[in-house]
């Protein structure tokens, strides 16, 4: 993590990003816990949100997690076919191909917003992701508070 | 003045027979175009129609005041007819209750029912693209860094007064109670603050994903000038490229989203 050094807060320390990451019940959530009980190390920054599947998953919600201070945000859910409701992931494909293109046009780095499949079974993909995802959104630098998208502190 | 005449004898006699209860139509006032309602067959000498009638009058059928006044003839140019053959796939327009005086800058087409105002779409309008000025505006904006994007979204949606004059103008914005107006949980907030009027601005964007004709009707009425339909046609141009959707044009078509295809793109999928 070469990034881990040359980025730096405002307070100039090492920036240290807040992740959201927004998991189906059924795949990538089993995928996460496997990651744990399987005792893989990987980065601490992610705050893990169980759903019951990516379809359940509004656009809303991630606008009210950059808007509360997130500096990236995951989505992540079974791969296709695998789904506990059949079809709920290709609903959700369809709906971030549209939005994120949007978030990006409107001025949210692509690097902040990320999509993957986890399956129960892939401890170590999840534990790989987060540690690349971190350094991503680390690249990145901390979400501008200025940001049209962020809740502006209290003065 | 040959449109008008023909158009009001048309809307006089549907009036005048009772196979509708209201027509819906422009006027002139002075150089302004104004919406007409009109339910007595004398009245329609103030019927008119030139090129500067841009206001879509599609978004009156879904009001509440209206939706009982049915069957309703409605004066429609092609981004009209557009979005009543997207209400018509949502299942906002029940069977021979929308009566479509049609009409454009080559002429006056009749009364025509939704199959015919379709077929006269898929030969007229199907082969226009996006508006290229936008697409063009569009393309600069994406050429910007993320920060630049922000700075410039910002200083636009920092004029948004919220008062949802886009919403009232846009035909596809019916629902009757919409996300803004639902408080358990308030997801956008109402505060005259920045983030509100990001995730308003966004969020309706998104609702209208895949049905927005690109009428123009929402930056019209906005009267703060926020170039919406840079937003609207974005989302579009994504909605067109990614899963070959083009909205008001087959009254069978399922949602854009809302349906799905296996073998979408998944290229931004890890």
């Amino acid at each position: 993590m070469t990034t881990t050094e040359t980025v730096k807060d405002t307070a100039g320390d090492v920036f240290q990003p807040r992740l959201v990451a927004f998991v189906c019940n059924w795949c990538t959530y089993a995928g996460a816990d496997l990651t744990g009980t399987s005792r893989l190390a990987y980065a601490p920054h992610v705050r893990v949100l169980k759903l019951p599947c990516t379809g359940r998953i509004d656009p809303l919600f991630v606008l009210k997690a950059f808007e509360g201070g997130a500096d990236g945000v995951l989505i992540s859910g079974c791969h296709p076919g695998d789904c506990h409701y059949s079809s709920g992931n290709y609903h959700a494909r369809r709906r971030w191909a549209v939005f994120r293109r949007l978030l990006s046009l409107t001025g949210i780095d692509e690097r902040r917003l990320q999509f993957s499949w986890v399956s129960a079974a892939e401890g170590q993909k999840f534990a790989d992701l987060v540690n690349r995802i971190t350094d991503e959104v680390r690249a990145a630098g901390p979400f501008d508070p200025s940001n049209p998208a962020r809740r502006l502190p209290w003065k | 003045m040959e449109i008008a005449t023909k158009l009001r004898a048309d809307a006089a006699a549907l009036l005048g027979d009772g196979r509708v209860k209201l027509v819906i139509g422009y006027a002139a006032r002075g150089a302004r175009r104004v919406p007409v309602f009109i339910s007595e067959a004398p009245k329609v000498e103030v019927l008119m129609w030139d090129a500067t009638c841009r206001q879509n009058l599609a978004a009156y059928l879904s009001k509440p005041d209206l939706k009982t006044l049915r069957p309703v003839a409605i004066v429609a140019s092609p981004p009209v007819m557009r979005s009543l053959v997207v209400l018509a796939s949502e299942a906002q327009i029940e069977d021979g209750s929308v009566v479509i005086l049609g009409l454009d800058e080559s002429g006056y087409h009749g009364i025509l029912d939704l199959g015919k105002t379709v077929e006269l779409l898929n030969a007229v309008c199907k082969g226009q693209g996006l508006d290229r000025e936008i697409l063009g505006r569009l393309e600069q904006i994406r050429g910007m860094s993320p920060q630049e994007r922000a700075a410039f979204w910002a200083s636009e949606f920092a004029k948004c007064t919220r008062c949802y004059a886009c919403r009232a103008a846009c035909p596809a914005c019916y629902c009757a109670r919409c996300i803004v107006e639902k408080n358990v949980p308030q997801w956008i907030s109402t505060a005259a603050a920045a983030h509100g009027n990001f995730a308003w601005n966004i969020i309706r964007a998104f609702h209208v994903a895949g049905r927005c004709t690109s009428c123009g009707a929402c930056q019209a009425a906005c009267p703060q000038g926020i170039p919406l339909m840079l937003l609207n046609v974005g989302v579009t141009e994504s909605v067109e490229t990614e899963f070959g959707i083009r909205a008001g044009f087959d009254p069978d078509a399922k949602p854009a989203i809302g349906s799905y295809s296996l073998e979408d793109k998944e290229d931004f999928i890890r």
